[in-house]
């Protein structure tokens, strides 16, 4: 049996197809501004690259923010509960996940069999979301695939006192005027965003083992900054990315 | 009369209710009194003649109140200033100031400077689980009253406070037989219609507001109960002002059953006794009810009104509802979430700004929690 897993998120929209609990093919693009629009092309782009008929998949189940858009899909389900099915069935040992998306941030903490217990997720501000570090690779002038190896880079990070997106950048401009080397404020902005989501594990209760799933788990210096601040190693997966959609494809299998 | 009728008379009101004080103020020729809190002892404004109301804030766009009090302050008090500063409220002639939180402390203060209307400020004891503070409680509601004599320029006479005592107690049980009646038939009425009837009624003259409960309470009288397996939730927190909020739990296979919210239960928990002394029995009401976390009792109270609320109305989740930035809820809130940890009961905490619309994200969440309980 072939299903779908569809996430729609607030950048991007993934598809996980699966066939017989293994997953057959996988697919990413921008959603820009119309959801709907990017589920279409979505599902035409994925059945092409996995050289699938539309009728052979059995089940869709969508995910993400734009999951009640998606009027193809038989079941509408939150992402906190896909990214959890998701991770289990990458990482299957994990007990808390973090999951730094575009617009927010969670930390999910699973039971033995891999069911969602308990969640929190950030709730006043962009803060510790990928936005943040969207916004600060741009004041550093760094394409963001290469903002976590440069903050690996340094020897004394900067410190940054802001939670807040727009004042920190403000203070890595101030930074940047006194001279400090890229390095170490590339390092400083990692370890603020992992003080943000530090404490939102605690407030959770951390369980381990610990994963990191979403965009922001392809970033080495955010999961460099929360080993050394959780004092635990964060597990990920290269498919990461696709956990939302893996977890939403896994639970059309039962539905 | 239909349901639908009584139904759409308190969603009406609900969702505008100034409009209905002016034309209430217009058709009576009262005196209206606004309230900010749920400690307004409404008993002594009505023995005064004066019509009590809860300032709801009904602004949706804030700039006037954030010249005062900063965006990261508490949304309901700066939705109730924007109302005052904008003249929406201009048809007050005066308004009441329990100082419940520092909050509506300040608010107190800024309102005073800015807005004219008259002023009562009601010194709320900070503890209220001692003898003291009952003598000094049942001394303020006695200085309220002879504050709105010498205000309105009329007199209260003891007939006046026990006939309001009387009128308020009778519309308070009616409002518990509507919660009771829901809460064992949640298809009764939609959990959006119930948070309209209790604004409504904070609103509405008393007189006639009794009058409309009665009649729906009658009229789901009659409705035979439905079996309902939807999971039975409860709300607690200060105030739930998006009707929104009901509509996606009852989307999910849930359904709010009972709430300890000011603009809930808490507004009509308690009856003030008829044959002790007024002054005295209005104080006893506010600190045997629910009390508000900005004011102390026993440490275990809250935890006790919570695990008993859960055993009464057969609660299976709790979601909390707090006014971002809301400190004395959040200063409560990890006791009573490890309490429930240990219940093995699901529960969430949201906070919000009243004024903000429902977004995704907060829709991610509820269904979350609702999700949790069926995977």
């Amino acid at each position: 049996m072939i299903t779908l897993g569809i996430d729609i998120g607030s950048l991007t929209a993934k598809g996980v197809l699966l066939k017989d609990n293994s997953i057959l093919e996988k697919h990413l693009i921008q959603v820009g501004y119309n959801s709907k629009k990017a589920g279409d092309k979505l599902l035409a782009e994925l059945l092409e690259k996995a050289s699938i008929d539309r009728t052979e998949i059995a089940r869709i189940v969508a995910t993400g923010y734009g999951r009640n858009s998606i009027d193809f899909a038989d079941k509408a389900v939150s992402e906190i509960i896909c990214h959890g099915k998701g991770i289990h069935f990458l990482l299957p040992d994990t007990r808390t996940i973090i999951d730094i998306g575009g617009q927010d941030s969670k930390v999910i903490i699973l039971n033995a069999k891999g069911t969602v217990v308990n969640f929190v997720m950030n709730d006043k501000c962009a803060a510790g979301t990928g936005r943040f570090l969207d916004v600060m690779a741009r004041a550093m002038e760094t394409e963001i695939q290469y903002f976590g190896e440069l903050s690996l880079q340094s020897k004394n990070p900067a410190e940054i006192s802001s939670v807040c997106t727009v004042f920190a950048e403000s203070e890595i401009v101030s930074l940047v005027a006194k001279g400090e080397n890229r390095e170490d404020i590339t390092s400083g902005i990692h370890l603020s965003i992992g003080r943000r989501i530090y404490s939102m594990v605690r407030r959770v209760g951390m369980v381990e083992p610990v994963a990191m799933s979403g965009g922001v788990a392809l970033n080495i210096g955010v999961i460099d900054a929360l080993e050394k601040l959780l004092k635990t190693e964060i597990k990920t997966s290269p498919l990461a990315q696709y956990g939302g959609a893996l977890g939403a494809a896994l639970l059309a299998v039962n539905e | 009369m239909k349901i639908e009728n009584s139904l759409a008379l308190f969603n009406k009101i609900a969702s505008d209710p100034y409009d209905y004080i002016k034309t209430l103020k217009e058709k009576t020729n009262k005196k209206i009194i606004g309230s900010t809190c749920t400690y307004t002892p409404e008993e002594i404004v009505l023995a005064a003649g004066a019509h009590p109301f809860r300032i709801s804030g009904q602004a949706q766009n804030l700039s006037a109140a954030d010249a005062h009090i900063q965006a990261y302050g508490c949304s309901m008090v700066r939705c109730m200033l924007e109302d005052g500063l904008s003249g929406d409220l201009n048809f007050l002639d005066g308004v009441v100031f329990p100082h419940s939180c520092d909050s509506i402390q300040r608010l107190s203060d800024i309102w005073r400077l800015n807005i004219p209307s008259l002023h009562f400020d009601i010194l709320l004891p900070v503890k209220l689980d001692s003898q003291l503070s009952q003598n000094y409680f049942a001394k303020v509601i006695k200085r309220f009253k002879s504050d709105i004599e010498e205000a309105l320029d009329t007199s209260i006479s003891d007939k006046d406070i026990s006939e309001a005592i009387h009128l308020m107690n009778q519309i308070r049980t009616a409002l518990g037989q509507l919660y009771t009646l829901r809460a064992a038939n949640p298809a009764l009425i939609k959990g959006a219609d119930m948070a309209a009837i209790v604004k409504a009624s904070m609103v509405m003259d008393k007189e006639e507001l009794l009058v409309e409960l009665n009649k729906l309470i009658t009229l789901l009288s009659k409705i035979e109960k439905k079996n309902d397996a939807r999971k039975r939730i409860l709300i607690s927190g200060s105030i739930c002002s998006h009707p929104d909020i009901y509509q996606i739990i009852e989307n999910k296979d849930a359904v709010v059953v009972w709430d300890d919210l000011c603009s809930g239960s808490r507004y009509f928990e308690g009856l003030i006794s008829e044959t002790e002394n007024p002054y005295i029995a209005i104080s006893e009401r506010f600190t045997n009810r629910f009390v508000c976390p900005a004011k102390h009792i026993r440490a275990d109270f809250q935890l006790d009104n919570m695990k008993r609320l859960i055993a009464d109305h057969r609660i299976e989740a709790v979601l909390f509802i707090f006014v971002k930035f809301c400190e004395p809820f959040s200063f409560d809130y990890p006791d009573i979430k490890n309490e429930l940890e240990k219940m093995n009961m699901p529960y969430l905490m949201v906070e919000m700004d009243q004024h903000n619309r429902i977004d995704e994200q907060l829709r991610t969440r509820i269904d979350t929690l609702l999700e949790i309980m069926q995977f």
